[in-house]
């Protein structure tokens, strides 16, 4: 029971998570082409906006949060990560997210206090 | 119930007291630090005794800062409190040891695959002439440190400047040992040609096999026969620029005058590997193509490895003087003809009794077919063949010397379709050496006979075989020729034979005697033949190397005109060339000359069948009366 209640209150929650990270990601390069001179601000911006309301969760948790943004030419990209933690109280997210122009992956580590 | 209400309440007294002492450890610091700011803010407020806003603001600011600076201690006391009270939960919470289980999640992977490009490339090859130099070097070569003296050497052409540029490569060469391009003076410009040079590669050499093989195979061998035909033909081709026809320099034709014009030679036909020291057994005119004369040729005694037997063709309209075609066979030709209705087709008949067929349309010299070797067939010297009949019946007639005829059919020489033994009274076969069918006729023919004796005789009807003899001869007869010329009269009752009694007589069939006896010649007359355009002219040739033309018309006596061909030489074989302006002469050495006969001779007059047909009488008057003179020689005294 007791380890029932802590988890809802101190696990991480993979689906809120992603609710925020692509609101987080839409908000911030929605409907825009790939622009170079720009990415910087949106890469910024989209981590920036999901640690926010992260921490508006105000979970005991700590937050990592990266961001890639790709330029959709044809090239291939592999990502992998792996990590060792307490599986029962830490957890990880990635959403992958594209439009015509470009692709855009955001992975976020919590891991609980 | 009360005991639990009791240890709440020390719990509470306790906690209680621990907050006061810590309130009075923080009252104390906290005056310490609201002395201090009183005294900061007193002399701050002396400081600024000008500005009554500021003192009445600094007054606020300072009264309420008394009233916050007692406060302000509560405050951060509260609010250490609070940080104390959250600490405390906090604390008592961390003081209970929480279990931490680490381990190794799950790899997170992410990937996005790249974009299959679909690309079409069309390439073309060109062909390559030249194939590529082996030395060519890609732009990479040159950082290459190895490589770097070759690179020079292609550069040097095959100026003076190569042997100074080798100093410089070498130097080079070694100097370098880190990878950078080479940078050296530009080589002078070598031109195109020299270049080609350069990268021509050497034609590759076929080997001796490849080389017999290509000359050995068909296609080479009929272009080259076809190609060096009419290479020889233009070779030898010269044109008279001097000809004049206003006849300037001729002067007037004049019979007398022109005696010696009347037999001219045109050219002669000698070839030096087929007809060398071979007697020519006979001469034939082609009558589809005009200009080709067929040879036949009997055996060389000098050479061992060369066929016996050869015939070849040969053409007047060019100047080459190698013949067309050569054929040649395991046996002396003793007889030859073209097939009169196949223009492709030569026929010879043999020593040996074969007879061959050649066909100058397949590039064989060999025949293309044989009669056999049996006794259906020949087994004796075939002397005599011709072609009788139409185009569409016709025969192929062969007289062997054992007095057999045979007739064959041009396209099966494997058996003749009929043979006849030709014998003349008490079984007594005809030693055949010469023939000759009447003019018109496939039926009646005359043959000479190596017993001085000419018969007559038909190959058909009621009277197959032979009919009538002919004595006169005193000598083997040589050579028949029946007379030919179409006209309003016709003559050919009329044939002409030769011996080698020296003379050449004329005769008619009709008549056992002979009509005249032409004795001009002092040896064997080995050949005689009526013009084929002039009833009243004949040619005879002998073994001394004269070719007689005896124009009956103007003198029965001695030949109208008269030229040796050469003393040494024996001619053998005579033919009239079909227009009557060519006569072929062939002797025993393996030439053949041909004769231009000057035209007022050739070209009959019109009424040269008129003036004939009177020789022809008096002739016979002659005649008569030489067989009177002969039987009253016989019988009495001569009349004188």
């Amino acid at each position: 029971m007791d380890d029932f209640q802590s988890g809802e209150e101190t696990a991480f929650v993979v689906d809120e998570v992603t609710n925020i990270i692509k609101e987080a990601v839409e908000g911030s390069i929605g409907g825009n082409a790939y622009q170079h001179n720009k990415v910087n601000q949106w890469t910024s911006s989209v981590v920036e906006q999901c640690l926010n309301q992260l921490t508006k969760l105000s979970k005991p948790f700590k937050y990592i949060v990266t961001c890639v943004i790709m330029q959709k030419n044809g090239a291939g990209l592999h990502t992998a990560s792996s990590c060792y933690w307490d599986n029962q109280t830490d957890g990880s997210c990635t959403v992958r997210w594209e439009n015509k122009t470009m692709y855009c992956i955001v992975s976020v580590f919590g891991l609980a206090i | 119930m009360a005991d639990r209400k009791a240890e709440l309440e020390r719990k509470k007294a306790r906690l209680e007291q621990m907050r006061r002492e810590r309130k009075e450890k923080e009252l104390s610091k906290t005056r310490n630090v609201g002395d201090d700011s009183k005294t900061s803010v007193k002399s701050s407020g002396s400081d600024a005794s000008g500005a009554e806003p500021d003192d009445i603001l600094r007054e606020f600011g300072i009264s309420p800062a008394p009233e916050g600076s007692p406060a302000t201690p509560k405050k951060a006391a509260a609010q250490s409190q609070a940080v104390k009270e959250v600490e405390v939960p906090t604390s008592v919470s961390h003081t209970t040891p929480r279990k931490v289980r680490l381990s190794v999640a799950k790899v997170n992977e992410t990937s996005i695959p790249p974009r299959e490009n679909v690309s079409y490339s069309k390439e073309t090859q060109t062909i390559i002439a030249d194939p590529v130099d082996k030395d060519a070097r890609g732009p990479w070569d040159y950082y290459d440190d190895d490589n770097d003296l070759d690179f020079i050497e292609n550069l040097e052409g095959s100026s003076s400047h190569a042997h100074q540029f080798r100093g410089h490569g070498h130097s080079h060469g070694h100097g370098h040992t880190h990878k950078m391009p080479h940078v050296e003076m530009v080589a002078p410009a070598t031109t195109s040609e020299e270049q080609n040079k350069e990268h021509k590669k050497p034609v590759p050499e076929l080997s001796e096999e490849e080389k017999k093989q290509i000359l050995m195979s068909e296609g080479f061998q009929k272009f080259f026969d076809h190609s060096s035909r009419i290479v020889e033909r233009a070779l030898a081709e010269e044109v008279d620029i001097f000809a004049d026809y206003s006849g300037k320099d001729s002067g007037g034709k004049d019979d007398e005058a022109m005696a010696g014009e009347r037999l001219k030679v045109n050219r002669d036909f000698y070839d030096d590997k087929w007809s060398k020291h071979r007697i020519i057994t006979s001469l034939d005119w082609s009558a589809q193509h005009p200009e080709l004369l067929l040879s036949s040729y009997g055996s060389n005694e000098d050479a061992t490895n060369v066929p016996d037997g050869v015939a070849l063709i040969w053409n007047i309209k060019y100047k080459k003087d190698t013949p067309e075609y050569v054929f040649h066979c395991q046996s002396p030709v003793m007889s030859s003809c073209f097939a009169k209705f196949h223009p492709n087709l030569v026929l010879g008949g043999t020593y040996s009794g074969q007879i061959v067929l050649w066909d100058n349309r397949v590039n064989k010299r060999t025949p293309v077919q044989r009669t056999p070797l049996s006794a259906s067939a020949h087994t004796h010297p075939v002397y005599c063949i011709t072609v009788v009949g139409t185009q569409n019946a016709h025969n192929l007639i062969s007289v062997s010397n054992d007095g057999k005829l045979c007739s064959w059919s041009l396209d099966m020489l494997s058996q003749p379709q009929d043979s006849m033994e030709l014998q003349h009274k008490q079984s007594k076969s005809v030693a055949a050496t010469c023939s000759s069918f009447l003019s018109g006729d496939a039926n009646n023919f005359i043959v000479g006979s190596e017993e001085c004796l000419v018969y007559s005789a038909s190959r058909h009807g009621s009277k197959a075989g032979i009919n009538e003899a002919y004595d006169a001869h005193q000598g083997p007869i040589t050579a028949i020729d029946t007379h030919r010329v179409p006209g309003q009269i016709d003559f050919s009752p009329y044939f002409l034979s030769s011996s080698f009694d020296w003379t050449v007589k004329l005769w008619s069939i009709k008549e056992q005697k002979y009509l005249c006896s032409f004795e001009d010649n002092s040896d064997y007359v080995s050949d005689v033949q009526w013009s084929p355009t002039n009833p009243a002219l004949f040619s005879s040739v002998d073994i001394m190397g004269r070719l007689d033309l005896w124009h009956l018309n103007h003198e029965t006596e001695v030949p109208t005109a008269s030229v040796v061909v050469d003393t040494n030489v024996a001619l053998n074989k005579l033919r009239w060339h079909q227009t009557g302006h060519h006569i072929g002469v062939g002797d025993d050495m393996g030439r053949i000359y041909i004769y231009d006969v000057a035209e007022n001779i050739a070209n009959p007059k019109a009424d040269e069948w008129s003036k004939f047909v009177r020789t022809l009488q008096e002739m016979k008057q002659q005649a008569t009366e030489r067989e009177e003179d002969s039987t009253l020689l016989g019988s009495a005294a001569p009349i004188r």
